[in-house]
């Protein structure tokens, strides 16, 4: 018995869904990053699966996997920073009670 | 037979970690959780043959993100959310997650369940090792990595420049 490629599918589509439900149950803005990490994570895991099922040059899907993470890192340093920027200035991270953008 | 125990392992961490991270009250657990799903995609990774991409994740994700959102809760001590989580709230997150993953398995199924390609791929070859990618990345996706790093940069100035303090006149 060997493992087919709709097990990989199935299961990134199922971290992906958690994603998106994480993302739109959440008010913290740093659980809706988390629910957009799982998404990402996802994407990459497809890749993979994919890479390693189909695809006849191995290489390119890793390294669109290694573009994915470089991506979210540098996502995520944007997106914390402007959680920093937006409790400092409002005292919450709530983003239901965040209905301004108006600095200061 | 060890190999699929070790796979339905890591595909409960990866499962169970994304579980915990979107419903534990305690942003941390909920990071905790995220950290744990994240080790099982990587050892999902492990299992699809590509390791360099496996110690990556685990280097950049559990190791820096993970830790980087650590940081962020602790600076805006807001680690117990007081949400109240309504039912209209619930069914508003629910069912486009569950109307989206309905979708997407009836197309996997009709795609890949029955007369999909199976075979996998050796692993073996020098088309998954290291010298390979580093090889691809210097000459064929050049312009994709040099724009990366570009990116990389961007992104470290724009996080110092926003989240500083700025000084008082």
């Amino acid at each position: 018995m060997s493992i087919h490629l709709h097990f990989f599918l199935l299961l990134s589509l199922l971290i992906f869904t958690i994603g998106i439900y994480g993302v739109l149950i959440r008010r913290n803005l740093i659980g809706i990053l988390i629910g957009v990490e799982l998404m990402l994570n996802a994407a990459s895991l497809n890749f993979l699966a994919f890479n390693r099922y189909v695809v006849t040059d191995p290489a390119v899907g890793q390294i669109i996997v290694l573009f994915i993470i470089g991506l979210a890192a540098a996502e995520a340093a944007i997106l914390l920073s402007i959680i920093l920027r937006v409790y400092r200035s409002h005292r919450n991270i709530d983003a239901d009670s965040l209905t301004e953008m108006r600095g200061r | 037979m060890e190999s699929m125990v070790s796979l339905g392992i890591i595909a409960v961490m990866a499962i169970g970690g994304a579980l915990i991270s979107v419903s534990n009250k305690n942003i941390l657990h909920a990071i905790f959780g995220l950290g744990l799903s994240l080790v099982g995609i990587a050892g999902l990774f492990l299992y699809l043959g590509s390791p360099f991409v496996a110690v990556m994740e685990i280097l950049i994700y559990v190791g820096g993100i993970t830790i980087t959102m650590i940081f962020a809760v602790m600076l805006t001590s807001m680690t117990l959310s007081r949400e109240k989580r309504s039912i209209s709230r619930w069914l508003f997150a629910a069912v486009p997650a569950l109307i989206f993953f309905a979708v997407m398995a009836y197309f996997i199924y009709g795609q890949f369940g029955v007369a999909g390609s199976n075979e996998v791929i050796p692993v073996s070859t020098s088309a998954w090792s290291i010298e390979r990618i580093g090889e691809l990345l210097l000459t064929r996706f050049n312009l994709v990595f040099e724009t990366l790093s570009v990116v990389l940069l961007l992104a470290i100035v724009g996080a110092i420049v926003i989240a500083r303090k700025e000084r008082q006149q």
